[in-house]
């Protein structure tokens, strides 16, 4: 087991090379500068446009060889050196490091969110089956799944925050993170992000434990004399989380590489989602890099840590 | 001493001290409270070490805390800050003597002197190594070749800059000069990557008294939060600035960003037109409503890849006559807009109607005057079915394409109403939605077909963009003080005039506005009337309207002055 870990770390570190490659590549090949946006403001103030752009490249170095600046950026990252993010003015390290825990607290928590009440909801449906919970939950999970995040988000604050005045309409991060008063403003964001994954979580947990509910060996265990909660819980539902495990992952790596964006948009969380985003149409090209580094690093290590936690959940899968 | 008359006198003294503190207490208000501005994230700023920034963000954040030697009220008086007296300029123009304030102080308690601003100046922004921005408003072109201005450190508190030309409007460049302290920067000097990461420069820890707040905290996306300084120089009597903090707060979108002041959740923001009779209904929201700098226009390609119509002074007139501009106003705009007719805006001091030719409204508007028009100009019509269609010299139907950027609703309702009102004439519109840098690399920049030139935004009358267009949807904006900026657009040699416009007329009238002759108010007042006759005769764009913006404050945020430079007084804003 531990040479597999070692063995998909290290090729792990090679895909995220790869990446960063390209992504590298592909953002300086583009046509775009980082002047773009600033010019009818430059022209406006009566400059002379391409002088501008020439030396707010050259002061970022952005005027060499591609392949100069490559290797320079390589360098550097190997050094501990992530670059100077020129939009917002301050060391990229620095910049995700003030700004990676409110994704994070989000992205935890609407996730266990939706682990939680999606799987529990589902097992539930699944056991109460063509009763009216079972159609409630599923006309709900519908909704949920069809509902965009960023709509819903946006209704959200309209009613709890405009109209009731029982929540801010903005993330505060005046708020310490280990504060009660941060807990209560994720609860509409934690929401907006975490019901299309709830819903579908429901729908996923319902349709694996009815499939396991139906097996032989249900009834064996039913036979055995075990409880109803012992089969349930033990036997239908280990058998049942086996492909959540890899749907609940995956989707996972999807609200890291975005997912949670438009969530910190509509909320005014100053997240990696707005970074990334607001870099991108800067051309701020160390920030890129440096998120989609570390994006593709979480991506490949949550599929690691699938692989991990199926060997403690099935026993029969082996890695050596 | 008589007891009686000694009791009501110290009565007479309690009593007058008491209605003293009271008096002092209503004239000297006290700094309360967190002011909250919403801005959406595209105003973020980029920098706080303002001399690498090249948005208007970044120097509106550090003006918070850094003032520049002067600013102007609503109707464009000067207001000074850090000038003991206003610039004085020499009879033949050529050189301006700058007095500084003497009670001005950096953060090490050291005074602000003439030496701080010329040091800034010499060897900091006219640099090589640092290369300002926005250097060329410092230059000058003497015998063909653009030299910098040359400033000169009279004593502590005086500086002069002797100019070898005359440019009348150099003066409101100079009002907005702000400092760096000499004794920090010269220890970056020459060092662009140590410069552009001092701490010192971006935290804004140098400011001393010098902004009626100090920089707190920036978080990228989030907040940029400044507190109040006990110490700004304009501070002293008044007690201003009146908040404890002043915050900005980003906001995502401007739906958010306006359901948290309609909450209370913040102090002030923009209001979008179709919001405003629903804030103007609140009871704690006051909404004034003010001219801007920003207006519309449609650009007319005039190069050889734009229809040959446009080159025509009669057709760009008809086209114009076809688009109303009182309807846009009306219903795009829901009246928060004026119809435009130059680059100068009614809020300018230089601004006159008259001579001004008015097309798109009325009379010079209307489908069928349109047609008369470019009947005249020799184009002919023919029906097509129930179409009357307008057909080109080679006797083909004119089709136009119209490219605009996606984002906004009233710009792309506005393509929708051009197409209609072009589809009355007889013109075909095909209306493009393309990225901001794609209408820029593709439709704007241009360079002679076949030549080994670097594309740029005005490579002379033989270039052409990479992608052929008639018509493109566009904002813009103008200096109501210093309008011949906008000669980057509409003189020949214009780093922007990628349409292709060329007219001597208009060339020699910005020269005009910038030199000897236009020293005297009033004679400059003249030539802008000129010009903005000449623009609007000449249409080498239509300009479409000069928008209004919508400003929503709660209700006891108290001292506002509504206008263009509402902001000019924002340090004794207060709440009651």
């Amino acid at each position: 087991m531990r040479n597999y870990i070692i063995k998909r770390l290290f090729y792990s570190v090679i895909i995220a090379w790869g990446i960063l490659t390209v992504t590298f590549v592909l953002l300086r090949i583009g046509p775009t500068s980082p002047v773009d946006r600033y010019i009818l403001n430059i022209a406006a103030k009566g400059q002379n446009v391409e002088s501008v752009k020439q030396a707010i490249e050259a002061r970022y170095g952005l005027d060499k060889p591609l392949i100069e600046q490559y290797f320079t950026y390589l360098g550097n990252l190997l050094q501990g050196n992530w670059g100077w993010s020129f939009s917002t003015s301050m060391p990229v390290l620095e910049l995700i490091g003030s700004h990676w825990i409110y994704s994070f607290q989000l992205i935890l928590l609407a996730t266990i969110f939706a682990i939680v009440l999606g799987i529990s909801i589902g097992m539930l449906s699944a056991v109460k089956q063509n009763t009216k919970f079972d159609y409630a939950a599923s006309i709900f999970s519908f909704i949920g799944i069809s509902i965009p995040g960023f709509w819903l988000g946006l209704m959200l604050i309209l009613v709890f925050a405009v109209q009731l005045g029982i929540f801010k309409t903005y993330y505060d991060t005046n708020y310490p993170i280990w504060s009660l008063e941060n807990l209560k403003q994720l609860i509409l964001p934690v929401m907006a992000l975490g019901i299309g994954e709830l819903a579908g979580y429901v729908r996923y947990t319902r349709s694996a434990m009815l499939d396991n509910l139906r097996k032989e060996f249900v009834t064996t265990a039913r036979a055995k004399g075990l409880s109803e909660r012992t089969v349930i819980g033990k036997h239908v539902f280990r058998n049942a989380i086996l492909p959540l495990v890899t749907i609940i992952m995956f989707d996972l790596g999807s609200i890291v590489f975005g997912g949670a964006y438009l969530t910190e948009i509509v909320f005014g969380i100053p997240g990696l989602g707005q970074v990334s985003f607001n870099a991108i149409f800067a051309n701020d090209y160390a920030v890129v890099v440096a998120i989609t580094l570390i994006g593709t690093f979480l991506v490949l290590l949550l599929n690691l840590g699938t692989d991990v936690v199926y060997t403690y959940l099935d026993p029969r899968i082996r890695y050596d | 001493m008589n007891l009686k008359y000694a009791r009501s006198g110290w009565k007479l003294i309690i009593a007058s001290l008491l209605t003293l503190s009271t008096l002092v207490g209503c004239s000297a208000p006290v700094a309360k409270g967190v002011f909250i501005e919403g801005d959406v994230t595209g105003g973020e700023a980029e920098t706080l070490n303002w001399i690498l920034a090249a948005d208007a963000s970044s120097f509106g954040y550090v003006g918070y805390t850094l003032e520049s030697l002067a600013t102007y009220d609503n109707q464009f008086n000067i207001q000074m800050r850090c000038l003991a007296r206003d610039i004085e300029v020499s009879s033949d123009g050529l050189v301006y003597t700058v007095t500084l304030r003497n009670d001005l102080k950096w953060s090490d308690d050291s005074q602000v002197t003439a030496d701080d601003y010329v040091y800034t100046l010499k060897n900091l922004m006219f640099s090589d190594w640092l290369n300002y921005n926005y250097r060329d408003d410092w230059k000058e072109e003497v015998n063909g070749q653009k030299v910098f201005v040359t400033p000169s450190v009279i004593n502590n508190t005086t500086f002069t800059i002797t100019r070898q030309t005359v440019d009348p409007e150099f003066i409101y460049t100079l009002y907005d000069l702000i400092p760096y302290p000499k004794y920090i920067s010269s220890k970056y000097e020459g060092n662009v990557a140590a410069f552009t990461q001092a701490k010192e420069f971006n935290e804004l820890s140098y400011t001393g008294n010098l902004g009626p707040y100090k920089f707190k905290e920036w978080l990228r996306n989030d907040k940029f939060v400044v507190e109040r300084n006990p110490d700004f120089f304009l501070g002293k009597e008044s007690g201003a600035p009146f908040f404890s903090e002043y915050v900005i707060k980003m906001f995502g979108t401007s739906a958010v960003m306006q359901g948290a002041l309609e909450a209370g959740d913040i102090t002030y923001c923009g209001i979008e037109p179709p919001n405003v009779p629903k804030f103007k209904k609140l009871d704690r929201i006051n909404v004034y409503t003010v001219p801007t700098r920003g207006y519309n226009l449609i650009s007319y390609n005039q190069r050889a890849n734009g229809w040959e119509g446009l080159r025509k002074k009669e057709v760009r007139q008809a086209v114009s006559m076809a688009i109303d501009k009182d309807t846009i106003v009306q219903k795009m705009y829901l009246g928060f807009a004026e119809p435009a007719f130059s680059f100068i805006p009614s809020s300018s001091p230089w601004y006159s109607e008259e001579n001004v030719v008015k097309f798109g409204v009325a009379p010079l508007t209307g489908k069928q005057k349109a047609m008369e028009q470019l009947k005249a100009a020799g184009y002919d019509y023919t029906n097509n079915g129930d179409r009357t269609v307008l057909m080109d010299k080679n006797g083909k139907p004119v089709k136009l394409i119209l490219v605009t950027t996606p984002g906004s609703d009233i710009v792309e309702s506005m393509s929708l109403l051009i197409k209609q009102e072009l589809s009355d004439i007889g013109i075909e519109v095909e209306v493009k939605m393309v990225q901001w840098p794609t209408l820029l690399r593709q439709y704007m920049m241009n360079k002679a077909p076949g030549s080994d030139e670097e594309p740029r935004y005005n490579n002379g009358p033989q270039a052409v963009s990479e992608e052929p267009w008639d018509l493109a949807l566009m904002g813009h904006n103008t200096d109501p003080l210093a309008p011949s900026g906008s000669s980057v657009f509409f003189a020949s040699d214009g780093g922007l005039n990628s349409f292709g416009f060329f007219n001597n007329e208009i060339d020699a009238l910005f020269k005009k506005v910038k030199s000897r002759a236009a020293l005297d108010r009033d004679d400059r007042k003249t030539i802008y009337i000129e010009l903005a006759r000449v623009m609007s005769e000449e249409q080498p764009v239509d300009f479409i309207v000069f928008t209004r913006a919508n400003r929503g404050f709660q209700k006891n945020v108290k001292g506002i002055e509504p206008g263009i430079n509402m902001g000019y007084n924002y340090y004794l804003w207060r709440f009651e």
